[in-house]
């Protein structure tokens, strides 16, 4: 039963994670009074990239290179395993919290290795801006699953989804919140990749089916961090809870969307700034959780 | 059989001491076949205990402990031994070539005769089965190691580093003998036999809590010392890059687990479980994987970030150590446990992981001969099989899902995240500080191999017998990381011998790691998945592709920007200046004391031609030291 669960969430999350960005599109382009592309574009978009043929960077490393597109899209999917989508109830034994994170990291290390590879110097500036950016966004993170490690006593998802209804409780969700904009690199905190930039960054040498492979996985993870986010609201074992989870994909898509519409850059320093400075209010709700409210 | 590999090193140490060429070819040979010796002797010592005791002297004056030398492995020096004996033949394969750049330039006396001296010297403290001979074992061990750091006497930084090493490493032992001293007076009546303390120690030390915190801050400071805890580790970033890179390994790899070894004997064997005591363990843990891993970051030189990454792990280590006495005497069984276990598996990951990034750094000094972050990159196309084992290495020590770094800062999470104790704020660290490390390696690994140079490096890939021994290690890492129920069924056989049981049923529900209701990992599915899904992607999404020129933003020419290795994370740097700071504050202030020190050195030695104020002197100390010895005679 459980693996029938799983294919589906897993097809779900495959079908549905580019539409969210196509209607994410199409909500920027409203709140900027523009027309806008049809919700679908970003599959058409896809679909056009892996239509395309791939060129390799001469002084590129070229099995890493091309190796790293395939792992990080990968890495992202099998989180996908443990975290549940559209139907409750994931396969526990595979892996937990911590797993979830460390798949993200290897996702992230892995793009950021291939980038390294390609031997372009503005990919080497957007990796490096990516990974300090990642190294900040961990410290907050940190502390957020230590906060909800110590509410729900627990790592397992079994446990945790949902959290109970308490002061930390909430105060850590609205933080989680923080960070899974922070992590699915929108504006303001794109700076890895900043376009008028540095051009992409680590996005520069790829291109045709690559490029398509790291695109997905990018909108796969941002679906992924909302399911997170949602499945520690949302009631498990509840017929309602389909519908919640559908609404509150929409009102996610909406919010951040809307944030991100009215944004400029951060630069890198500012936004590991202000990362640490939120680690500081993530340790104060720590200390609240501890105490036990 | 436990004498086997005493033989085989001492006669290597003997033949050590020729200057033929050859000598170095048979030293290293005999060594790794002692290795091997060692490796069998570890997996035999997991079953059973095995056993050696010689009479020495008969006169009925001496102490117990000098009459018999005791040699036992039970299941945790087996355990340890086994570290030793897989790190032991790949450092002395790996020897073979390595060395062979030194003809000629250093006497290779130096190493022939030190290097099995030194293996056999850690296979001795693991062997022996009495405190006494601990100690004057350990202290032999730090004499012949800091000879290897010391082994390029040409260079001025070595000799200097080898110095330090020995003074600091030296002054801590004094500690550890401070300890023992106390232990065969006051309590177990002049025999310092393991099994003896064993039995005496714990119900005494309950009686007395004032003893167990003199002991354990004793034993904190000596042990501390030899493990590189901050802020006693300032010896290991000078003197782990100075030794030839496979030394470096050893020195990495297991000889700063042994006072790790101690710790499992003293705080768990020989003491009652006392949750203050594993606090401040565990904070020594937290601090030193936090500053070890900060100040890493920073490093530009390779040997040197490796090095600073090994008190950083320590710091692993030592947390999941504290923790675990922690959780277990203030009722967490099963978390405490799972800790304890963290803890030894990460001993035995670190070891393969930081052998194995050591040797890879050896090999590019091998081809290149620079350690410069800066200088370096590019040499994976030169140097692939070093390339893959150096990221094997990296993910690993980066603790990737799939590699062996892992499973166990998984366990560490586990036991310590969800624990409503201020261990949870440590794990919280320990998981910020493991981000720090992936950033960490990211660097070395591409600043050395991927990164276009300044100026190309043509190389050639590093002899057999030196890619074999890494490759040796790289599948270990692997290994342990996709399957890594074996680890932990030697692992449970270890700590049962210091008297703590775990039920691995519970923990291993096969093919998942699962503890009951805090949370679950089954590598083997991730495995599955993760190679099934990139198949099915490569046939879905083919990646053929032409090769073009790099992109230069439409110029002809180079574009003649490229990031050195101490621009890497600048700006995160620039952000937690505090650390960096507070570093250099308190290495001020240990600066000071050295100064001062150094004023009253002086004024000493003028006193010290004053015979009359000497004499005195010396009196009075002799008085303090016999109102001392009395006291603790009463």
């Amino acid at each position: 039963m459980n693996i029938i669960f799983m294919a589906i969430n897993l097809a779900f999350a495959l079908l549905i994670a580019p539409v969210v960005d196509g209607f994410e599109r199409k909500i920027r382009a409203r709140l900027q009074n523009r027309q806008g592309p049809p919700i679908l574009q970003t599959w058409w978009d896809l679909i056009k990239l892996f239509k395309r043929p791939t060129i390799e960077p001469q002084d590129s490393v070229k099995s890493l290179y091309k190796l790293a597109p395939y792992v990080t899209f990968t890495a992202v999917l099998a989180a996908y395993l443990i975290v549940p989508t559209l139907l409750p109830g994931s396969i526990n034994f595979i892996g937990d919290f911590i797993v979830v994170v460390y798949l993200l990291g290897l996702a992230t290390l892995s793009f950021v290795i291939g980038a390294f590879s390609s031997g372009n110097p503005y990919a080497q500036i957007g990796s490096n801006r990516e990974v300090s950016l990642f190294m900040s966004e961990e410290l907050l993170l940190a502390f957020i699953i230590g906060t909800i490690a110590v509410i729900g006593k627990s790592l397992s998802f079994e446990q945790l989804f949902p959290l109970p209804l308490r002061i930390s409780s909430v105060l850590v969700l609205i933080l989680l919140f923080v960070v899974i904009y922070v992590a699915s690199a929108r504006l303001p905190f794109d700076i890895a990749e900043a376009e008028p930039e540095i051009i992409e960054g680590p996005l520069i040498e790829y291109s045709g089916k690559h490029l398509g492979l790291l695109e997905y996985s990018i909108f796969l993870k941002r679906l992924l961090l909302y399911s997170l986010l949602l499945n520690f609201i949302l009631p498990v074992r509840n017929p309602t809870r389909l519908i919640g989870y559908l609404i509150g994909i929409v009102i996610l898509s909406l919010v951040y969307s809307t944030f991100e519409a009215y944004y400029g850059r951060f630069r890198i320093d500012q936004a590991v700034k202000l990362m640490k400075k939120l680690s500081a209010v993530a340790l104060i709700v720590w200390i609240i959780a501890l105490v036990g409210w | 059989m436990l004498l086997i590999p005493i033989g085989i090193l001492v006669i290597a140490a003997l033949i050590g001491l020729s200057k033929a060429k050859i000598v170095l070819k048979i030293v290293s040979t005999l060594s790794a076949i002692a290795s091997v010796a060692m490796i069998c002797i570890g997996i035999l010592g997991l079953k059973t205990t095995l056993e050696f005791k010689y009479n020495l002297f008969n006169s009925p004056s001496l102490f117990t402990s000098l009459k018999w030398l005791v040699f036992r492995v039970d299941s945790l020096s087996a355990f340890f031994l086994l570290i030793l004996g897989i790190l032991g033949l790949c450092a002395s394969v790996y020897g073979i070539k390595y060395m062979e750049k030194y003809f000629g330039k250093e006497d290779m006396r130096v190493y022939t005769f030190n290097y099995p001296i030194f293996l056999l010297t850690m296979y001795l403290v693991l062997i022996c089965w009495d405190l006494l001979w601990f100690i004057i074992f350990w202290e032999l061990m730090s004499l012949f190691s800091q000879f290897l750091v010391a082994f390029e006497q040409s260079k001025e930084k070595a000799v200097k580093a080898a110095f330090k090493y020995f003074c600091m490493t030296k002054a801590g032992a004094e500690f550890l003998v401070l300890a023992v001293v106390l232990i065969i007076l006051k309590v177990t009546s002049f025999n310092a036999n393991y099994s003896e303390i064993t039995s005496i120690l714990p119900a005494y030390l309950s009686a007395h809590p004032g003893m167990l915190y003199a002991l354990t801050f004793a034993l904190l400071i000596g042990l501390g010392v030899k493990a590189a805890m901050v802020p006693f580790h300032s010896w290991l970033p000078d003197a782990h890059p100075e030794a030839p890179s496979n030394v470096s390994a050893l020195l990495s790899g297991i000889m700063i687990k042994l006072p790790v070894y101690m710790m499992f004997r003293f705080f768990l064997g020989f003491f009652p479980r006392d949750a203050n005591i594993g606090l401040i363990i565990a904070s020594f843990g937290v601090v030193t994987l936090f500053f070890g891993t900060m100040y890493a970051l920073l490093q530009t030189d390779s040997k040197r970030l490796l090095a600073y990454h090994s008190v950083g792990q320590i710091g692993y280590i030592i947390l999941a150590l504290g923790a675990g006495i922690y959780l277990i005497s203030s009722g967490y069984e099963l978390l405490g446990r799972v800790a304890l276990m963290a803890s030894l598996y990460h001993t035995i990951n670190h070891a393969a992981f930081k052998g194995l990034l050591f040797l890879t750094a050896g090999s590019v000094i091998y081809t290149t001969g620079s350690r410069d972050l800066n200088y370096l990159g590019g040499l994976a196309k030169y140097m692939p099989l070093t390339a893959v084992s150096a990221l094997i290495g990296a993910l690993s020590i980066a603790g990737m899902p799939l590699f062996n770094g892992f499973v166990s800062k998984w366990m560490i999470y586990m036991s310590t995240l969800p624990t409503p104790t201020l261990i949870s704020l440590f794990g919280a660290f320990a998981l910020f500080i493991s981000a720090v490390t992936t950033a960490s390696f990211i660097k070395y690994f591409t600043a050395i191999f991927t990164r276009p140079p300044a100026e190309e490096i043509k190389v050639e890939e590093v002899p057999s017998s030196m890619w074999v021994s890494q490759m040796i290690l790289a599948v270990i890492c692997i290994a342990f990381g996709v399957y890594p129920f074996i680890p932990l069924k030697m692992i449970s056989s270890a700590l049962s011998s210091i008297g703590i049981t775990v039920d691995l049923g519970a923990l291993i529900v096969y093919p998942s790691l699962v503890i009951p209701k805090v949370g679950s990992y089954s590598p083997i599915i991730l495995f599955a998945f993760m190679l099934i899904s990139t198949l099915i992607a490569l046939l879905l999404i083919p990646s053929r592709g032409n090769a073009v020129p790099t992109w230069k933003t439409g110029r002809s020419e180079d574009l003649n920007v490229s990031m050195p290795a101490d621009g890497y994370y600048k700006d995160f740097e620039e952000a937690f200046n505090e650390v960096y700071l507070l570093g250099d504050a308190s290495k001020g202030f240990v600066q000071k004391v050295a100064e001062i020190g150094k004023i009253f050195g002086t004024r000493f030695e003028v006193l010290s031609y004053d015979l009359d104020s000497m004499l005195s002197l010396a009196m009075i100390l002799i008085v303090i030291l016999v109102a001392i010895l009395g006291g603790v005679g009463l």
